[in-house]
C-alpha cells in the first residue's frame, strides 16, 4: 500500500510511516519529549528529502504532544502556569536563536560547535540522570523513600523575586528560573533545529524539582506551543510540509501517545527516569557517532536556494 | 451531560473529517493504480493516425534500392522522427513510477535488417535542470564535517540514456562531450564553492570534477540517473523502440527527450520531443494549495495536526471511563 506525497515528490509506504509514527509517539507521550529528533532521521533513513523530513516532523509532534498532554491533563499531570512560563521564555529564546544563528554561521565551524555542545550537554544529562535513577531505585527496593525532593529544602533559586505559586507541581519558586530554562532551550531549539524535550524534561526535574508525572505533561504542553509555530514557519520560509506524509504520521503519532502515556502511568517516577536517562544517552551516541564516525560516503547533495 | 454530548459532536465532526481525507486519498489512489496499470499501447495506436491495413501498404517497399549505400544518391540523408507513448504523465496519489516507451523510425533507412547493427541510436531523456549543492565530509581533529561544497547550476533532475550499444563503440569522447551524452558530459556548470571551512577560494578544476562524479554516482545511486547501453532495439530496417522506467521519486515537470541516429561515429540526425510528468488530482491542489498560500497552509497543518490530537484524546478518554 502505497501513497505519492505532493511535497516531498515520492512514493511511501502507508504502513510503515504509520508505524514510524506510532513508535515516536510512543516515546512523546511517555517521557513528554517530542520524538522530532528521532523521527527527522529516521525518515531521511526511509528516503524523505532531509528538507522535507525536517519540515514535517514537527507537525507529527503537535499531534503526538497534543493527543498526550490531554491524556496527562486528565491524571491531573500538567502545570499550565509553569507551561506558560516556559512557553513564554521559550519564544524569547526561539527569537534570540533565530537572529544569533545568521550571526554566527558566519563564522565558519559554528554548526561543530553546537553539534558539541549538544552531545556534552545530553552526554552529562544522560549520566547524572542515570546514575540517580539507578540509585533511587536501589534504594526504594531497600525499602527507603523514594522522593526525590526534600520539603524544606532552600538553594540560591529561592533568594530570587517574582516568586510564583505552581500548585500542580507542589512549588513556590521564583518564576525567573523556568522563564530562563525556557528561553535556553528556546534559544537551542532555534539553533538545532530540535524541540528540546530531550534537555527541558530532565531540567525540570533536576533543576526546577517538578515531580516526574508533571513534568512530562508541561513538557507536553509547551511543546504543542514550539513545534505549532515550527510547522507554520516551515510552511512559509521553505514549503517543506509534506501534509499527506504529517497526516500519515500523525494518525500512528497518536495512536503511539496514547499508549505510551497508558504505559507511563503504570511506571515510577524513578522508573520513567532510568529509561528516559538511557534514551537520552542512546540519542548522545546516535550524534556523537556521526561526528566522530567515518561517513559511508563523504559527499553529499542537497538542493540549493537561490 | 451537555458537555457530553458537545464533546461527542465535535469528537465525531473531527472523525468524519479525517476520514474523508484520509479515504479520499486512498480511493484516489487505487484509482490512479487502475488508471496507469494497463501496458502501454503499441506505439501505432498512439500517433493519433488512422490504422492501416496491415497487408496492404500504400507505397511499395523501397528494397530493391537498399543494397548498397551508394545505390541512394546522397541528397536523401537519414532522419530520425520519434515520440514517448505518453506525453502527459499524470501523478496522482496512486502513482509509483511510471514506464514509457520511447519509439521512433529512420527514415530512408538503408539497413538491410534490425539486427544488422547498421545505425545506432541514443536516446536521451533529461529531467527539470536545477541547483544542487555537493558537499563533501572530511577529519579534522577526530570529528568529521561538512568542509567543502561546490553548487552546480542547472542539474537535470533526471537523466537517463539508452542506446543500441555502449556509448564510446558509437562515437568519440568528443563527438558526445558536444552532444552533452552520456553520465560524465551531463551539463551542469558550476555556480560557486565552498565557504563551508572558510576556504572561499574557487576549487581547481581537478576538485569539481570530484564533486561532478560524486553528484552522478549519488544521483545513479538513488536511481534518477540511468543507463541502458542495449536499452533501444531495431524491430525491423527503420523502426526502433526503448521502454524506460520512471521511478517514483523523479521530479515532476517537464522532461527533453533527445533522440540521435548515429552511424560510423558520425551524427546523422537528431529530434527532439517534450515529455511532461504533472501533478494531477488531490496531489496537485495539495501542492498548489502549499505554494500559493503557505501561511494558510501551514496553520491548516497545525489544526489538523490538533484535531488528531484531541481525537485520539477523546476517544481514549471513552474507552477509559
Amino acid at each position: 500500500m502505497n501513497l505519492y506525497l505532493p511535497i516531498a515528490e515520492m512514493s511511501v509506504s502507508v504502513i510503515l510511516m504509520l508505524g514510524m509514527g506510532a513508535s515516536v509517539g510512543f516515546l512523546s507521550g511517555l517521557f513528554g519529549v517530542g520524538g522530532g529528533f528521532l523521527l527527522t532521521p529516521l525518515l531521511i533513513f526511509a528516503g524523505i528529502p532531509t528538507s522535507v523530513a525536517v519540515g514535517t516532523a514537527p507537525a507529527q509532534v503537535v499531534a503526538s504532544s497534543v493527543s498526550g498532554a490531554l491524556a496527562q491533563w486528565r491524571r491531573g499531570n500538567v502545570d499550565f502556569k509553569l507551561g506558560s512560563v516556559l512557553v513564554f521564555g521559550g519564544v524569547i529564546g526561539s527569537y534570540v536563536g533565530v537572529h544569533l544563528v545568521s550571526a554566527l554561521r558566519r563564522t565558519g565551524h559554528f554548526d561543530v560547535f553546537v553539534s558539541l555542545t549538544y552531545v556534552t550537554l545530553l552526554g552529562v544529562v544522560g549520566v547524572l540522570m542515570l546514575v540517580e535513577s539507578l540509585r533511587t531505585l536501589q534504594r526504594a527496593k531497600a525499602g527507603g523513600t523514594s522522593s526525590l525532593r526534600r520539603s524544606g529544602q532552600h538553594n540560591w533559586s529561592h533568594g530570587l523575586p517574582f516568586k510564583m505559586r505552581f500548585q500542580r507541581s507542589k512549588l513556590y519558586i521564583s518564576a525567573l528560573p523556568p522563564f530562563m530554562l525556557g528561553a535556553f532551550v528556546g534559544l537551542l531549539a532555534a539553533i538545532m533545529g530540535v524541540g528540546g524535550g530531550f534537555l527541558i524534561v530532565p531540567a525540570m526535574i533536576y533543576l526546577l524539582h517538578v515531580p516526574t508525572n508533571v513534568v512530562v505533561g508541561t513538557s507536553q504542553f509547551q511543546i504543542i506551543f514550539v513545534t505549532a509555530v515550527t510547522t507554520v514557519l516551515n510552511a512559509t520560509n521553505s514549503h517543506s510540509v509534506d501534509i499527506v506524509l504529517a497526516l500519515l504520521l500523525m494518525i500512528g503519532g497518536v495512536i503511539g501517545a496514547e499508549a505510551g502515556a497508558a504505559a507511563g502511568e503504570r511506571l515510577r517516577g524513578e522508573q520513567l527516569r532510568f529509561l528516559l536517562a538511557l534514551l537520552v544517552l542512546a540519542v548522545c551516541l546516535r550524534v556523537g557517532w556521526d561526528l566522530v564516525n567515518a561517513p559511508p560516503d563523504p559527499f553529499s547533495i542537497q538542493p540549493s536556494e537561490g | 451531560m451537555a458537555m457530553q454530548h458537545y464533546r461527542r459532536a465535535i469528537a465525531s465532526t473531527i472523525v468524519l473529517t479525517l476520514a474523508a481525507i484520509f479515504a479520499s486519498a486512498l480511493l484516489e489512489a487505487a484509482l490512479a493504480q487502475r488508471r496507469t496499470s494497463p501496458t502501454p499501447p503499441p506505439p501505432s495506436a498512439q500517433r493519433g493516425e488512422p490504422r492501416r491495413g496491415q497487408q496492404m501498404p500504400v507505397t511499395p517497399p523501397a528494397a530493391p534500392k537498399v543494397k548498397l549505400d551508394e545505390a541512394r544518391p546522397p541528397d536523401t540523408p537519414e532522419t530520425v522522427q520519434a515520440d514517448v507513448s505518453t506525453r502527459n504523465v499524470a501523478v496522482t496519489s496512486g502513482f509509483t513510477g511510471t514506464e514509457i516507451v520511447v519509439f521512433g523510425a529512420v527514415d530512408n533507412s538503408r539497413q538491410p535488417g534490425a539486427e544488422s547493427g547498421y545505425y545506432d541510436i541514443v536516446v536521451v531523456i533529461e529531467g527539470t535542470p536545477s541547483r544542487i549543492a555537493v558537499r563533501k565530509k572530511s577529519r579534522i581533529g577526530g570529528i568529521w564535517l561538512n568542509t567543502r561544497s561546490s553548487t552546480f547550476e542547472g542539474v537535470p533532475s533526471y537523466y537517463a540514456i539508452w542506446s543500441t550499444r555502449p556509448l564510446d563503440e558509437i562515437a568519440s569522447e568528443a563527438t558526445m562531450i558536444g552532444y552533452e551524452i552520456g553520465f560524465d558530459h551531463v551539463r551542469m556548470t558550476p555556480a560557486g564553492d565552498s565557504e563551508l571551512a572558510g576556504s572561499s577560494s574557487r576549487l581547481p578544476a581537478a576538485d569539481t570534477g570530484e564533486f561532478r562524479k560524486a553528484l552522478v554516482r549519488l544521483k545513479s545511486g538513488s536511481g534518477l540517473y540511468v543507463k541502458d547501453d542495449f536499452g533501444v532495439a531495431f524491430i525491423g530496417r527503420s523502426l526502433f523502440r526503448a521502454n524506460i522506467a520512471l521511478p517514483a521519486n523523479v521530479t515532476v515537470g517537464p522532461f527533453d527527450t533527445r533522440v540521435y541516429l548515429f552511424r560510423n561515429e558520425k551524427l546523422l540526425s537528431q529530434y527532439n520531443v517534450r515529455l511532461n510528468l504533472e501533478r494531477e488530482g488531490i496531489e496537485r491542489h495539495v501542492h498548489d494549495f502549499a505554494f500559493n498560500w503557505p501561511l494558510i497552509y501551514g496553520m491548516g497543518t497545525v489544526l489538523i495536526a490538533m484535531s488528531a490530537g484531541l481525537l485520539a484524546a477523546f476517544v481514549s478518554g471513552k474507552s477509559l471511563r
